[in-house]
């Protein structure tokens, strides 16, 4: 008879005796994952929504008058001393006006009685396209509106700066919430093995007597952690998969959820958080099991 | 003489065991049983029967001297080695050790399990044995279920069924009726004839009155050999 075939008639004698409390223990498991990857996979598609805002982002510099090549040059240098940027672009008046009537489209009739001036000269400053010049976009904002000249500073309006408050909240979230998983996913499933040992010291003795090697006796419990971790893993992915499922279908349409595209894990972080659960399961019943079999 | 039926299946050296806080079970026990012999080990309570078989299977640790199973050292055999080894050895246990929550088929079927052997060929042999000590209509009972003399023909069942090079029994009888007892025995005897090791501890003079093995008998821990076996 081979080990697998005796393994498995043990997985299953387990199962049969103790299913309740794997029931509970699975349930724990799968809770756990779907928690984690539930701010996991809002904190990807936020980085996601950040990275689109952030591709727009820009400051525009309003100026009292148009600046001369040599003021331009002078401006140039004091922006790039506050930090490097990914463009510098001066709008003159003129400028400014083709491209508002460009905007407009088939509505550009509205302009015809507007003096093609109208429009201040600006500076445009794309800042380099990376967190820590998003992060301090404000803080730039105030530095280019003291600069001799501007009349104001416009940006994707303050809510950009929220947006990446919040975003480092859900990271910190995600960080609580993998603590959670880790000490869940550990020491319950040690915890019910520890429990199913003392429930059957009786036999487990008796198997040493007769002649079990330690693999025949602790294999069983190691699969049945894999179990453990891999069912959670399934079952918590597929309940947030259904959620992220409804809630897409639920919001599409015209609104403003719409404007950005969400997406689920990609095959290798499903894979990932699998092999994590996995990991952590296997570990639980390997700490309770190694503690019996030394004793 | 041929150099087979001399090999030692059982080597004691001068060895004592002394229990916590100081029982002294074994005084200087020295005897070598030989392969494919059958001894009986009697003697009072408490003597030291159950603790010399405990021994045996390392389920205790000797104070002092040398047990050897088979050529070796009992104190040397550790893990993977020492499983294999108890896979070798049927034991019988006084307290009988059966899972209670268990069918007697279940019960029976564990050792052979332990060593992998297929379930059809486990399925047969605890049939066999069913038949050999009169338990056939108890084979999906509960063991806790069952009197004290159907535990004690299930618990001798389970040792001998993997086959084991030696066999340990302790006070095998002790519940039975006199025909049952005969049963119990044939089938030793039957199994030391095909070439086990068999020790049998006991109170019950009536079953090795009568036949022509090694005596010993223990008394206050020490040994004395009451009749010497002849071996065929
Ligand atoms: N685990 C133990 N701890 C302390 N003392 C023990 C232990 N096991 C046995 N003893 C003592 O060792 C002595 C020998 O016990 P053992 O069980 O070997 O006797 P026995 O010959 O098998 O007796 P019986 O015929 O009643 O089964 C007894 O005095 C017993 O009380
Ligand atoms: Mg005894």
């Amino acid at each position: 008879m081979s080990f697998v075939f005796a393994v498995l008639r043990q997985v299953f004698r387990n199962f049969r005796q103790t299913w309740l409390s794997q029931l509970m223990t699975l349930l724990t498991v799968s809770l756990s994952v779907f928690i984690f990857a539930f701010f996991y996979l809002v904190y990807l598609n936020m980085l996601n929504i950040g990275d689109k805002l952030g591709y727009d982002l820009r400051l525009i510099v309003y100026l009292e008058e148009e600046p001369i090549p040599e003021l331009q040059e002078q401006l140039r240098r004091k922006i790039l001393a506050f930090d490097e940027v990914e463009e510098i672009h001066f709008v003159s008046r003129a400028e400014a006006f083709e491209r508002f009537k460009t905007q407009l489209g088939e509505d550009q009739d509205v302009l015809e009685d507007m003096p093609e001036d109208f429009l201040p000269p600006s500076i445009e400053v794309v800042p380099l396209k990376n967190l820590r010049s998003l992060n301090q976009v404000k803080l730039f904002s105030e530095y280019l509106s003291k600069l001799p000249g501007t009349i104001k500073v416009q940006y994707g309006q303050d809510w950009i700066e929220r947006f990446y408050y919040f975003t480092r909240l859900v990271s910190i979230i995600v960080v609580l919430s993998a603590g959670l998983l880790i000490l869940t996913s550990v020491f319950m499933v040690s915890y019910k093995i520890r429990l199913t040992i003392i429930g059957r010291k009786e036999e487990l003795e008796l198997l040493k007597l007769v002649g079990a090697t330690h693999s025949y006796i602790s294999t069983p419990f190691l699969v049945e952690g894999i179990l453990q971790g891999l069912l959670g893993a399934t079952l918590g992915l597929t309940s947030l998969f259904g959620l992220f499922y409804w809630i897409k279908m639920k919001f599409s349409g015209p609104g403003i959820l719409n404007i950005f595209e969400f997406s689920f894990f990609g095959p290798p972080t499903i894979v990932m958080i699998a092999i994590v659960s996995i990991l952590l399961c296997l570990t639980g019943s390997y700490s309770s099991m190694r503690k019996y079999l030394r004793t | 003489m041929s150099n087979q039926s001399t090999n030692a299946m059982v080597e004691l050296i001068k060895v004592s065991k002394t229990y916590h806080p100081n029982i002294q079970a074994l005084k200087d026990v020295s005897i070598s049983i030989r392969s494919g012999e059958m001894v009986f080990i009697t003697g009072r309570s408490g003597a030291g029967k159950t603790t010399l078989l405990k021994l045996l299977c390392k389920m205790e640790l000797p104070t002092r001297g040398l047990v050897e199973i088979d050529g070796s050292d009992i104190r040397k055999v550790r893990g993977r080695n020492l499983s294999y080894l108890r896979q070798q050895i049927g034991v019988a246990y006084q307290d009988f050790k059966l899972l209670t929550d268990r069918t007697v088929a279940q019960n029976i079927s564990i050792a052979m399990e332990v060593s992998y052997r297929k379930p059809q060929v486990i399925k047969k042999r605890v049939k066999t044995l069913l038949e050999e000590l009169d338990l056939t209509d108890k084979h999906s009972s509960m063991t806790g279920d069952l009197s004290r003399g159907e535990q004690q023909r299930v618990a001798i069942a389970r040792a001998v069924a993997n086959s084991p090079k030696l066999i340990l029994v302790d006070e095998p009888t002790g519940n039975l009726d006199a025909t049952t007892t005969g049963r119990v025995m044939d089938m030793l005897i039957g199994l030391n004839d095909s070439g086990a090791t068999v020790l049998i501890a006991t109170h019950d003079h009536t079953i090795y009155r009568d036949v022509d093995h090694r005596l010993l008998e223990l008394r206050g821990g020490q040994m004395h050999q009451l009749r010497d076996g002849v071996m065929q």
